[in-house]
């Protein structure tokens, strides 16, 4: 009787691995061929297109950069000022300040000649308490806010400023992001370009800095950086924004935009309540509610993309801090997931329900967990001494295969495309890095999105019933509020 | 003997039935039935047989027999035991043809038993499953499916996770082939592609080297009205007359006058456009309005429009209600570029809206354009499309167009709200005191975005009336903050005694935050 | 013979002012980006330098560093299509630059001003 439930179970596993490899080659390949024809589109209407009327045109709309810095004393006067001096007209930027404990709203204070002002606004999301809005006397610093509040984390602060912006969109980034100075122009283009769908938001791509040559906000000097986690990031940012965001705005199935430069609606945001920031996710729950407001409101909706290179960040190289990211990313993403369910496979909800949620459930959420169980199986087969091992070798192999396929051609694009990576040695590196990446760095990536999921079991980042209470408590306050207006 | 064995079997019949279980059931219950089911088993442990023959004398042959072994005794002679009762026809047949008086004695070990007994021995073996009983010759011809109908079930695990295991290697395989056949299709297309764009880069780049000599001689060699002379064979002879006739050649020459010509001031245009003409460079700009792919017409309406190919208006006339967004905007561009006099009606009857990337493109030209030509916008207010009439406002506050107040007032009745919160804030910009009833009118409205608007027109152009509207909507209604804010801004510049009455008497806190932030210097200039 | 530096990364542009220069007899040297200018104004020591300011490698601004520090009385002229109150240009003026022409350009006027700045 074990026996035969230890067959069957071997039996029906094998079955969905083989069913997974096929359509993970499937999707990868139908996402290889999507990206290519969204960058071919890009690039030819980026001929046509003419940004120097932008800057000054009084139809382009205003931008609000919203900027937290959590003890950011050392870079934040130059981060500041490499944020006013972006190639826009009509823009502010609003910093804010969550409750640090260095200098830096003493650095901001001093270098922008700021002063405190009696600024009214309608605190339309609930945050923690503002201890002022400071502004500057010096004209040359008109476009410049600055939020001191208290302590509340990314989504808090960055929901304070969401409550003062005066502009139509909001940029939201991180504060120590490298912008190129024509980001905004390039960003607003896709607002501006719809006719039929109202663009709610739109999305960069995030280059790596580390090890690059720095001038004027743009990257001059383009190299790759030295450590294996660098070279690993470099691949892995090809492929996420290149390749994976290039194929999903085509189809509009876009769920995330990351929160290092992300471009959004003011008025929808405001609308669906900002930022929650009980999730360690925030920027991926954000797309994904907003989606789903239009979704359930039928107004014809698109996400856009942009790929030229604009914003550049630092990323972490060292182990720790990297897999710490990873660790949240992976519980943002099954906290959204969670919070969302009401999407999966529902077909009200379209393309986001019924083919970015499943794919981000599958392939984003549970792969750690099903790549583990696969090797696992594989070793059990080999143990058993059963002869189908070595189909599975073969599978596994496949997969090899299939993850180099999948890097050369978003390396591939980044060449065809930008070319930034110009030294031939780079391309060597990077070229030996994809080779090597699936027994060097994969598996560490891996164990830390199995972490992740542990950490979320077991209740870490406030999580556990109080996110769903909390979540449902801001819904309800939403609508009190829309009846309150009304 | 025979007739003897006989008998022994016809008797068997008159005895009753035994007790019978199932298994047993097979062996047969007539004495015949069970001498052919003996010599079908050939051999049942413990079960064997022994001939007697009562004739005095033996035959020579068959007392020596080995397969007999006939040993005399009182009653006669008696075989040895034998167990092979496959054996039992053929002995039998040996004896009958001596014809010797046999009889066939069956023996259970060493014990004589009579028919009865042995079938009892052999079912009594078969129930307790010591014997499997054999029910068909076994070089058989018969029917499989007969064979398999008597053989007993038993189930084979093994079997069914064989098939499987082979069925994944088939999807397994299948997987495989088409991982490489697309991997390999893909591969092999971009290498194509890479190779092909290489190779193009490579030309191209020779032939723009090929260009600047003979662009630089026409450019400084020669004047205007000499290019224009020129016979065509002198003409062509500055060029390479074999890569003439290439379309890359022409088309990097095509990009390279137009790069030239956006650089170039003066007399140069000029030449230019003659070069660019007398290379019938124009007939393939004209002629890519024609093709199927979007960016092959987007290109060539650009290059219409950088030299002003005024010839190939009525063309570009066609597509400017194309479904694609880029044909669409460069058409119109290229349309209110070259046009003798700004005719907007083609503008009006677009069907499609006009997005603010298009409406920014469009403002760019029509104020270039708007400083040399006659421009008749008012016909833009006649459009059924909503996003064009908003647009025709829009350009009356961005050119300034004073003039075209009276025909905004004589619409601003029956035209929608966005259209009035355009109207309102293009009278704020351009100063229009007259309309000031149209204003106060809007300060009145239930829809937040226009009452808004028309406050923000009111903070310059309001009076009187205005002042008292906005306090009595102050103190009598619940409005939102976006709208208290504005409309206490324009009270606080209208009539600051009203705007402290509104605000000092109050216990609203947000009122008085309202009240600091006008009042708040550093806020003033923002 | 006046030697005269052009850093361009318009091969076509440049040719034609090359073209242009050499009618006047001057001794013209093209070069296309930034990293090359700044090699070629200490090998060729040229009289005067035409430069753009937004190119591969090294911006214009970089250069015109370059030139002032190691040759301080050689005059450049800028040539750009960016307009006279962008930042970069007003930076160029402060670094000290004699001249700047405007995209679109008459080569013609260019000749004129490469001589008066000769001078």
């Amino acid at each position: 009787m074990y026996s035969f439930l230890f067959y069957f179970l071997l039996e029906v596993f094998g079955w969905l691995f083989l069913i997974m490899s096929f359509s993970v080659i499937s999707i990868y390949i139908i996402l290889m061929i999507l990206s290519a024809l969204e960058m071919r589109d890009y690039l030819r209407k980026n001929r046509f297109a003419d940004y120097g009327d932008i800057i000054t045109s009084p139809i382009a709309p205003g931008v609000s950069i919203l900027a937290p810095a959590f003890n950011e004393g050392k870079t934040i006067v130059q981060n500041a000022q490499s944020l006013l001096s972006l190639h826009y007209g009509k823009f502010e930027v609003i910093i804010i300040n969550d409750g640090s404990k260095d200098d830096t709203l003493e650095k901001l204070i001093e270098s922008f000649e700021l002063e405190k002002t009696s600024f009214a606004y309608y605190p339309e999301i609930e945050t923690k308490p503002v201890r002022g809005i400071y502004r500057s006397k010096n004209i040359s610093y008109r476009r410049l806010i600055v939020i001191d509040k208290e302590n509340g984390g990314k989504a808090d602060a960055l929901n304070t400023g969401i409550n003062i912006a005066n502009m139509e969109l909001l940029a939201c980034i991180d504060v120590d992001c490298i912008l190129s100075s024509d980001s905004i122009t390039r960003m607003v283009r896709p607002f501006m370009e719809e006719t039929n769908r109202k663009v709610i938001a739109v999305g960069g791509v995030i280059g790596i800095a580390n090890n690059c040559d720095v001038l004027d906000g743009t990257v001059t000097h383009y190299r790759v950086p030295e450590t294996t986690l660098g070279k690993f990031q470099v691949i892995e940012y090809f492929r996420a924004f290149l390749m994976g965001r290039m194929a999903w705005s085509r189809i509009n199935g876009l769920m995330l935009i990351s929160g290092a430069f992300g471009f959004f609606k003011t008025d929808l945001v405001r609308k669906v309540g900002g930022y929650f920031p009980k999730t360690v996710g925030e920027d991926m729950e954000l797309v994904v509610r907003m989606r789903r407001y239009m979704e359930e409101h039928k107004i014809p909706y698109k996400l856009g993309f942009v790929p030229d290179p604009l914003c550049w960040t630092e990323v972490p190289e060292n182990e720790e801090i990297l897999s710490r990211q990873r660790n949240r990313w992976m519980r943002g993403t099954i906290e959204t997931l969670q919070l969302h369910q009401a999407l999966r496979l529902n077909p009200k909800y379209g393309i986001l329900g019924m083919i970015s949620y499943p794919f981000w459930s599958i392939y984003e959420k549970s792969a750690p967990i099903l790549e583990i169980t696969g090797l696992l199986y594989t070793l059990i087969l080999l143990v058993t001494g059963d002869f189908s091992a070595v189909y599975f070798f073969a599978l596994l192999a496949l997969m090899y295969f299939l993850s180099l396929l999948v890097s050369a051609f978003s390396v591939l694009y980044e060449q065809v495309a930008f070319n930034n990576y110009k030294d031939k040695k780079d391309l060597r590196k990077l070229i030996w890095m994809i080779v090597l990446e699936p027994f060097t760095v994969h598996p560490k990536i891996v164990w830390w999105g199995l972490k992740g999921h542990i950490d979320f079991i077991k209740g870490k980042g406030g999580w556990g019933g109080m996110i769903r209470t909390g979540f449902k408590k801001a819904e309800e306050k939403k609508t009190i509020q829309t009846q309150a207006v009304n | 003997m025979r007739l003897d064995l006989r008998i022994f079997l016809i008797i068997s019949l008159s005895f009753g039935w035994t007790r019978l279980e199932a298994q047993e059931g097979i062996i047969p219950q007539d004495s015949v039935g069970f001498g052919e089911f003996l010599i079908l088993q050939e051999e049942v442990p413990g079960l064997n047989y022994r001939w007697q023959i009562r004739d005095k004398l033996l035959p020579e042959v068959i007392l020596s027999d080995t397969l007999f072994l006939f040993a005399k005794t009182d009653s006669g002679y008696f075989s040895r035991p034998i167990e092979d009762f496959g054996k039992l026809k053929e002995m039998e047949s040996k004896l009958a043809a001596d014809s010797l008086d046999y009889t066939l004695r069956l023996f259970v070990f060493a014990d004589e038993f009579k028919w009865e007994g042995a079938r009892e021995y052999l079912a009594n073996l078969v129930r307790n499953g010591d014997y499997m009983p054999v029910f068909e010759e076994r070089d058989t011809s018969e029917d499989l499916v007969v064979l398999a109908k008597k053989t007993p079930y038993s189930p084979f695990l093994k079997f069914k996770l064989l098939f499987v295991s082979d069925f994944k290697l088939f999807i397994v395989t299948a997987v495989i082939i088409f991982f490489f056949t697309i991997s390999t299709i893909m591969i092999i297309f971009m290498i194509i592609l890479k190779v092909r764009k290489s190779n193009k880069e490579n030309l191209i780049k020779e032939y723009e080297q090929l260009v600047i000599e003979p662009l630089t001689n026409l450019l400084f060699e020669k004047d205007l009205e000499e290019i224009n002379a020129m016979k065509p064979d002198d003409f062509y002879s500055y060029f390479p007359s074999d890569l003439l006739k290439k379309l890359l050649f022409k088309e990097v020459l095509i990009e390279k006058i137009i790069g030239l010509n956006k650089k170039m001031k003066g007399e140069f245009k000029g030449k230019l456009k003659l070069i660019y003409q007398r290379l019938e460079l124009d007939k393939m700009s004209i002629q890519s309005l024609k093709s199927k792919k979007w960016h092959k017409v987007a290109e060539g309406l650009v290059e219409i429009n950088e030299m002003d190919l005024v010839d190939a208006l009525p063309e570009v006339k066609k597509h400017t209600n194309s479904d694609n967004f880029h044909v669409r905007s460069q058409a119109v561009a290229t349309l209110l570029n070259l046009s003798e006099k700004v005719d907007l009606n083609f503008l009006k009857d677009q069907t499609f809206p006009l997005s603010d990337w298009q409406q920014m493109n469009y403002l760019r030209i029509i104020k270039f354009v708007s400083n040399v030509k006659p421009l008749k916008l008012e016909v833009l207010f006649d459009s059924k499309n909503q996003s064009i009439r908003i647009f025709g406002i829009k350009l009356v506050r961005m050119l300034g167009r004073i003039d075209l107040i009276e025909k905004l007032a004589m619409i601003s009745q029956e035209v929608g709200k966005e259209e009035q919160i355009e109207i309102l804030e293009t009278y704020e910009t351009l100063g229009a005191h007259m309309e000031i009833d149209f204003i106060n009118n809007c300060l009145k409205s239930e829809y937040e975005d226009l009452a808004f608007a028309a406050a923000k027109a009111a903070h310059s152009l309001g009076d009187t009336r205005s002042v008292t509207l906005i306090y009595n909507r102050l103190e009598s209604e619940h409005l939102s903050f976006r709208l208290r804010k504005q409309f206490l801004k324009t009270l606080s510049a209208l009539d600051h005694s009203r705007f402290d009455q509104a605000t000092l008497g109050t216990s609203d806190p947000i009122t008085k935050q309202i009240r600091a932030h006008i009042l708040d210097p550093m806020l003033r200039h923002v | 013979m006046k030697k005269i530096l052009i850093i361009e990364d318009d091969l076509l542009i440049s040719s034609l002012v090359q073209f242009r220069l050499k009618k006047d007899g001057y001794d013209t040297h093209l070069v296309q980006d930034g990293n090359e200018g700044v090699k070629a104004i200490d090998t060729i020591n040229p009289d005067l330098i035409i430069t753009d300011v937004m190119m591969p490698f090294r911006s214009g601004i970089e250069i015109i560093h370059h030139a002032k520090k190691s040759q301080p009385n050689t005059p450049i002229i800028v040539l750009s299509s960016l307009g006279e109150e962008e930042q970069v240009v007003l930076e160029a003026f402060n670094l000290g630059v004699s001249d700047f022409i405007p995209k679109p350009f008459n080569p013609n006027e260019l000749a004129i001003r490469v001589k008066r700045a000769l001078q």
